[in-house]
């Protein structure tokens, strides 16, 4: 696909998972550094503390502030290896599974505890 | 064939959705005090709108992404937070107006003190969300909505002089108590253009699966619906002004505003604005929760579609439940409706800069819109637009001040 401009193709990029299931955007993408080898792209990065980065420092802090304070600690985020990535395009499609990310942990949460206990919720389709 | 359809369905969404708490209750009010002189108020408003339809459906047309996605794929999240957070806060409030403009008509129609039905009301709109398709959605509140044809009826049948009508389609200042005068403008205008509008035309033409053979389906169902939209909301201004204000009338409450069509209709005028301030706002209640739900679901990439069965996309169905139910509580303590409405019709207004000046940057990038960017009219027209905008925030607080209440 030749070079892909990362801030301008990939950072905020839509992500959909291998069956087309949108799974957030590219809130951060992060560069490993192993001793003795050059820095690369690594990882795709889904989660709110990241897209609070992206706002700002203070926002973090405050963000980070406020979960204290209110005793929330599990904090899930979702780390793809950059491997991971199928076709960039109108979306970015990884080789991952919806089901299986820490970043879907709020829509799974809502899905299994509250909107399926609703009559109509599930099936086929409207 | 199917496209002729799509069409004339398109125009009668527009015509269905145009006119709603908003708009009945800015140019009523503006007819009342100020005979015909503000209808070139709407004029400008619904061209304005037209032009934000066209081209955020062109946008949604051609790169396949609404504009919620693009204004976080191309400005980025830090940028996004702004127009998230205002539309989000004036889309919430408009909600409420609407909730409360069907409550208001319940009221007038059962005598149930109007806060007793915001709940309810909230709750079979949410049913509606939670079992109905885009479609029924869109469509549904269309047909329905066609009731506010009474309008363009009550106008035509009380005389009015056409001569006076076009003279104040184009714009003048009043010769009397200036800040109400700009005050109801800048309220209008935000009746007219409200960001909500463009949000859901631009996720309905990805709901409807939108490719650029639709773009003159686009061009014609924002240009035509608006031309009638526009045209019921000056009936309406027209008709408050053959009504209310040769009696020196002014219109402070929505008992006042209900009489609006029964000098020229009778007790059927009654009923029939009734009817109309219930299904439009009802239809506008819908749309909004949706709308709202559609920019999280966008900005932060959720799975969403009003055509999936809620379990699929939890958070997006999770968004329009809240909303609705939160939106109904300032109407269910007890708010003023017609008080609230004005607040968030110039809340409106102050708002638009941040959602039309990234549209002018999108609307010329070519590696959106390829061919389709915007020509030197609509580039003119939203250059035009993103200078009222700016106007509009500037003037709003010391308007609400002066001229408001």
């Amino acid at each position: 696909m030749g070079a892909v401009h990362l801030a301008y193709e990939v950072v905020d990029s839509q992500l959909v998972d291998r069956h087309e299931q949108k799974i957030g955007r590219v809130d951060a993408l992060l560069l490993e550094a192993e001793p003795g080898k050059p820095l690369r792209v690594a990882t795709i990065v889904i989660g709110a503390a990241a897209r609070a980065r992206r706002v700002g420092g203070w926002f973090a802090a405050t963000r980070r502030a406020l979960r204290a304070l209110a005793g929330i600690r599990a904090e899930h985020e979702s780390r793809i290896p950059f491997s991971a990535v199928r076709r960039i395009g109108d979306t970015i499609q990884l080789d991952v599974e919806e089901r299986a990310l820490e970043s879907e942990h709020f829509e799974r949460w809502l899905g299994d505890h509250v909107i399926c206990r609703i009559p109509g919720a599930s099936g086929a389709s409207k | 064939m199917k496209k002729w359809g799509e069409i004339a369905l398109g125009v009668v969404t527009s015509i269905g959705g145009f006119l709603e708490v908003g708009s009945i209750a800015t140019s009523v009010q503006g007819g009342a005090i100020f005979h015909f002189q503000l209808a070139w108020v709407l004029v400008l408003g619904t061209a304005s709108l037209a032009f934000l339809m066209e081209m955020t459906g062109r946008l949604a047309a051609v790169s396949r992404r609404t504009y919620a996605d693009l204004l976080r794929e191309r400005f980025g999240y830090r940028f996004f937070v702004v127009p998230l957070l205002a539309v989000f806060i004036v889309s919430l409030l408009v909600l409420t107006s609407e909730i409360g403009g069907v409550a208001i008509a319940l009221q007038l129609a059962t005598g149930i003190a109007f806060r007793w039905w915001a709940i309810p009301i909230a709750l079979i709109g949410w049913l509606l969300l939670w079992r109905g398709t885009f479609s029924i959605v869109e469509q549904g509140t269309a047909m329905l909505g066609l009731v506010a044809l009474t309008f363009a009826v009550g106008a035509v049948k009380l005389h009015p002089d056409w001569g006076t009508l076009g003279r104040a389609l184009l714009p003048s200042t009043p010769s009397r108590d200036s800040a109400r005068y700009w005050y109801i403008a800048v309220s209008m205008l935000g009746a007219s253009i409200s960001p909500y509008l463009y949000l859901f035309y631009s996720a309905g033409a990805i709901e409807d699966a939108w490719t650029i053979e639709y773009l003159s389906v686009n061009r014609i169902t924002a240009g035509l619906g608006n031309l009638f939209g526009g045209g019921l909301a000056i009936a309406a201004l027209v008709t408050a002004a053959l009504v209310f204000e040769p009696r020196g009338i002014q219109v402070d409450r929505y008992e006042q505003i209900a009489l609006v069509l029964a000098t020229p209709l009778g007790r059927a005028g009654l009923v029939l604005f009734i009817a109309t301030l219930c299904i439009t706002c009802f239809g506008s209640t819908l749309e909004i929760a949706l709308a709202i739900a559609y920019l999280l679901a966008q900005g932060f990439g959720w799975q969403w579609s009003e055509n999936l069965k809620p379990g699929k996309d939890a958070r997006f169905s999770t968004s329009y439940t809240v909303l609705i139910v939160l939106a109904a509580v300032p109407i269910a303590l007890g708010a003023d409706p017609l008080q609230l409405t004005n607040l968030s019709m110039v809340v409106t207004a102050a708002s638009l800069p941040v959602t039309v000046i990234p549209l002018l940057v999108l609307m010329n990038d070519g590696d959106v819109l390829d061919t389709h960017v915007n020509g030197w009219i609509s580039n003119t027209a939203l250059v035009v637009i993103a200078l009222l905008s700016v106007v509009l925030l500037v003037a709003a607080l010391p308007l609400q001040l002066l001229g408001g209440g």
